[in-house]
């Protein structure tokens, strides 16, 4: 038998064992100490844990009478429940690694010891932690912490979707139960939803689409003019023109809503005052959807802009020099070197600004909150996104489970989409064309 | 090598501390049986028919009892003075938190079981349905019979939920109708009266107009519960019966319609802010709004509150009426002293006291008959409109009856080519179909 062997059979049977064998007490120590606690908690936290995440609690809470007094008795609170399970069933992932890890370590160790060469002592292991393995030292607290407060939630919100957790289910009186895809076949067959569902999705996209093309085209074709050399003032423009995005948007939006009234508005106004008649901005199903492309127009072309304006400085004088020599006229100069350019290093952001637009929550609950109201929607407006009406769903109708459901179909929309599209932009076949 | 076993060691320390965390207070409730739990230290179990007053009178608060009270920034300071004066009684600190109206119910229910909501907090009453259904509020049990002999039958009737009575009662609300003296001596008593005046006094150029109300469920109950129809049935009670499209509502939405020559505008352009606005510059005659507002308008617009007007069929306007009550946190870690609070907050003086400081109408009838209101010339106004009010519903469903009623209300408004029987219809099918699905 080889030491490696030997080392990593030891380690199976209990974390740490392998490397005291391999005399490195002072991790050995350190491993079996965290081995028994790890193994302590497992055997006796994680059968609870699990269950409760399976059954999602058996005893709501109720009330006692004592005396004259009514008493609440607390009950498994399903939502808790899930909550836990999910974290002990992480954390027994994580230890279940550190394991493996371990495994590794005592056959590597144990290699090194068949080779002749004397294994690191404790103070030498720590040595090398700070400095051969700095990186995985720095990586790991951010990727525990991500685990727990980014992916698990992630992974919770998914999980509801799964459950009847809505009104009228609402614990700790009552207890959530796993459903399976109901949700989902009530979202696409009961026509209450389905109706409300296609409408907004529709909308949703057509939404995304033309807010990220007018933002995009117009912020490129600004800096392009700023950037042309008879402007003057350029420092001026470029600063007048970022101020609405240096606006928190909260803040233009809500006074956009105002400046938008129709009755009352300064909007309005003007065009009273011009003699025109007036739009119903707010009020009228399509101008409605106008106005949120406008106003979001107002707000995103300024990161567009900045964005192109830092490609534009980076483009090679000897380019246009060269196009010159070739007796190129600025519209040429501008089609074969400019816009390729520009359009190449930008790309990506299209990408980025079509996600965010599916998502634009501010836009459209700040501006509209999603009026006017439709008739047939259920619980939703005309311009109502589906993440607006996500929330509404979650926030005032305590449907938690179909807003779930939602939040699935809106990440596989904006995944779908972002990755589809990134394999097919140049930047990302072409990896080389500026260096 | 080594170091990435370190770095699994630093792993397994935080899964060690995660599970520690995770791990108290879950294995100890595995369904035993709520008899079996000890009766609480303060009231033993009333074995014997031992005088129930005497039991009263021994309610103290638990010793270290240290209370949390949420309340909405209007009422901030008159919560204050309340918790200090409770403090001076029963020697128990509270410490008020501002939570907007609003946010306070949805808070509940998820920081109630957490441990970190409020002990005591106020509801509209048309919140209560969904925190009672999650098991989220305690019943005012001990203090019943006094609170139903004090207060108004509505505001009993509001804060319990299938015949249980949850709330201490904290005000009542309804909508009246603001008027301007200057422009009005007299308020219009009929809604003829209304549409004469506007004849004279609309100029769409100058924005004046003569009237506004905004375009939600809530407002939109006269044109509904004037012609006979209703929310729900049984008093708004009874969710398998809505009433939205009974009696002669088409008819009520009709003379709805009518009124838009002289509101020429679409419903999205009315907002709180415009005609609050417009109302304090003169150029609206008539606001139909609520006691909330009349700190808004007291310094800048000479105004009086009169009932809504009559309508042509000779009906009195039925608005909707609002009671806001004050709930106990049914995860309370101090029951005993919550409950004692919120029966001292909702006494007689105290209801008068925040009427004194934030102008709310109170739900205690003595309190009701207390010359303050009876001779305040904003509250009257109020209070006769009120006894012509229905409770707004609080039974799951409300919510979806809500949503339906404000987009069938707007639409018939902006689009006169909407057929209201038709959409009536629909209306209530939305909401039997939305009630269906849950």
């Amino acid at each position: 038998m080889q030491s490696k062997t030997i080392g990593a059979v030891l380690s199976l049977v209990l974390m740490g064992l392998g490397q005291l064998y391999n005399r490195q007490w002072g991790k050995g120590i350190v491993f079996v100490a965290a081995a028994l606690v790890g193994i302590y908690l497992t055997v006796f936290q994680l059968y609870d844990h699990l269950h409760g995440l399976i059954t999602l609690g058996e005893q709501p809470s109720g009330f006692v009478k004592v005396g004259k007094m009514m008493k609440m008795v607390e009950g498994d609170h399903s939502i808790f429940l899930l909550i836990k399970g999910l974290i002990a069933l992480v954390a027994v992932l994580f230890f279940l690694c550190f394991y493996i890890l371990n495994i590794r370590d005592a056959y590597l160790v144990g290699r090194l010891r068949d080779e002749g060469k004397s294994p690191a002592t404790f103070r030498k292991s720590l040595a090398a932690l700070g400095d051969k393995h700095f990186a995985y030292l720095v990586l790991l607290p951010p990727f525990i912490v991500i685990t727990f407060l980014t992916i698990l939630p992630l992974i919770f919100s998914i999980l509801l979707a799964f459950t009847n957790f809505a009104d009228p289910i609402l614990p700790p009186a009552n207890l959530v139960d796993w459903v399976g895809f109901d949700n989902f076949s009530k979202m696409l067959n009961l026509k209450v939803w389905s109706s409300t569902f296609v409408g907004i999705l529709t909308w949703t996209l057509v939404w995304a689409v033309i807010a990220t093309a007018t933002t995009y085209v117009g912020g490129i074709l600004i800096a392009v003019l700023i950037h042309q050399p008879r402007i003057r003032f350029k420092k001026f423009w470029r600063t007048a023109l970022i101020v609405p995005f240096a606006i928190p948007n909260m803040i233009s939006l809500l006074v956009m809503r105002n400046m938008f009234n129709n009755q009352f508005g300064p909007i309005n106004g003007y065009l009273q005052y011009f003699g025109l008649k007036g739009l119903p901005w707010l009020t009228d199903p399509f101008w409605a959807k106008v106005t949120v492309i406008l106003a979001n127009m107002w707000i995103g072309i300024p990161i567009t802009m900045i964005l192109a304006f830092g490609v534009l400085t980076t483009i090679p004088r000897d380019l246009y020099e060269a196009a010159d020599v070739d007796g190129a006229g600025a519209r040429q100069k501008f089609r074969m070197i400019t816009l390729p350019m520009v359009l190449f290093s930008t790309s990506p952001i299209l990408i980025m600004n079509f996600a965010g637009n599916i998502n634009n929550f501010n836009v459209i609950y700040l501006l509209t909150n999603g009026e006017p109201v439709n008739i047939n929607y259920q619980f939703a407006g005309h311009t109502d996104l589906l993440v607006t009406w996500l929330y509404k769903l979650a926030l005032n109708q305590s449907q938690f489970s179909f807003a779930s459901v939602i939040g699935i179909v809106i990440f596989f929309i904006v995944a779908s989409v972002s990755i589809w599209s990134y394999t097919r932009t140049r930047s990302y076949r072409e990896e080389d064309m500026i260096q | 090598m080594a170091i990435k076993k370190w770095g699994s060691a630093l792993v397994c320390f935080t899964l060690v501390i995660m599970l520690a965390a995770c791990g108290g207070g879950n294995g100890d409730n595995n369904g035993s049986a709520p008899a079996s739990e000890n009766a609480s230290a303060t009231v033993p179990p009333a074995t014997e028919s031992a005088s129930q007053a005497a039991e009263e009178e021994e309610l103290v608060p638990e010793p270290g009892a240290k209370l949390v009270v949420w309340e909405a920034p209007e009422q901030l300071e008159y919560m204050k003075e309340i918790g200090a004066a409770f403090e001076a009684e029963y020697g128990v600190p509270v410490t008020v938190e501002q939570v907007a109206g609003g946010d306070q119910g949805s808070r509940l229910s998820t920081d109630g079981p957490s441990k970190t909501a409020a002990d005591i907090l106020t509801l509209p009453h048309d919140q209560i349905g969904l925190a009672v259904k999650a098991g989220l509020l305690l019943p005012n049990d001990v203090f019943e019979e006094e609170t139903r002999n004090a207060n108004v039958e509505t505001a009993i009737t509001a804060s319990s939920q299938n015949g249980v009575l949850y709330g201490y009662p904290k005000s009542v609300e309804t909508y009246a109708m603001f008027y301007n003296k200057d422009l009005f001596p007299e308020a219009p008593k009929t809604w003829d009266e209304i549409i004469a005046f506007a004849d004279t006094f609309n100029d769409t150029k100058q924005k004046k107009y003569t009237i506004m109300w905004e375009f939600v469920g809530y407002y939109s109950y006269p044109f509904i519960a004037s012609y006979g129809g209703y929310m729900f049935g049984d008093n708004n009670t009874n969710a398998k019966d809505i009433g939205l499209n009974k009696g002669d509502t088409v008819q009520g939405f009709e003379f709805l319609r009518s009124l838009k020559k002289i509101l020429p505008m679409n419903a999205g352009d009315i907002s709180y802010d415009v005609k609050t606005q417009l109302f304090k510059e003169g150029k609206l005659a008539l606001n139909i709004d609520g006691p909330w507002s009349v700190a808004a308008f007291k310094d800048s617009v000479n105004f009086g509150v009169a009932p809504l007007p009559k309508f042509p069929n000779g009906k009195d306007s039925i608005s909707f009426s609002g009671v806001k009550s004050y709930y106990v946190n049914s995860y309370t870690a101090y029951p005993v002293a919550a409950r004692l609070f919120a029966h001292f907050a909702s006494s007689k003086e105290n209801q008068l006291k925040n009427f004194e400081l934030t102008g709310a109408i109170p739900a205690n009838k003595e309190a009701g008959e207390d010359p303050k209101i009876k001779d305040d010339p904003y509250v009257s106004g109020f209070f006769q409109q009120f006894a012509n009010s229905h409770p707004m519903s609080s039974v799951p469903g409300t919510d979806l009856a809500w949503e339906a009623l404000k987009a069938t209300f707007v639409s018939l408004w902006d689009d006169p080519s909407l057929d209201i029987k038709t959409s009536l219809d629909q209306m209530v099918k939305n909401i039997e179909d939305g009630l269906a699905a849950r």
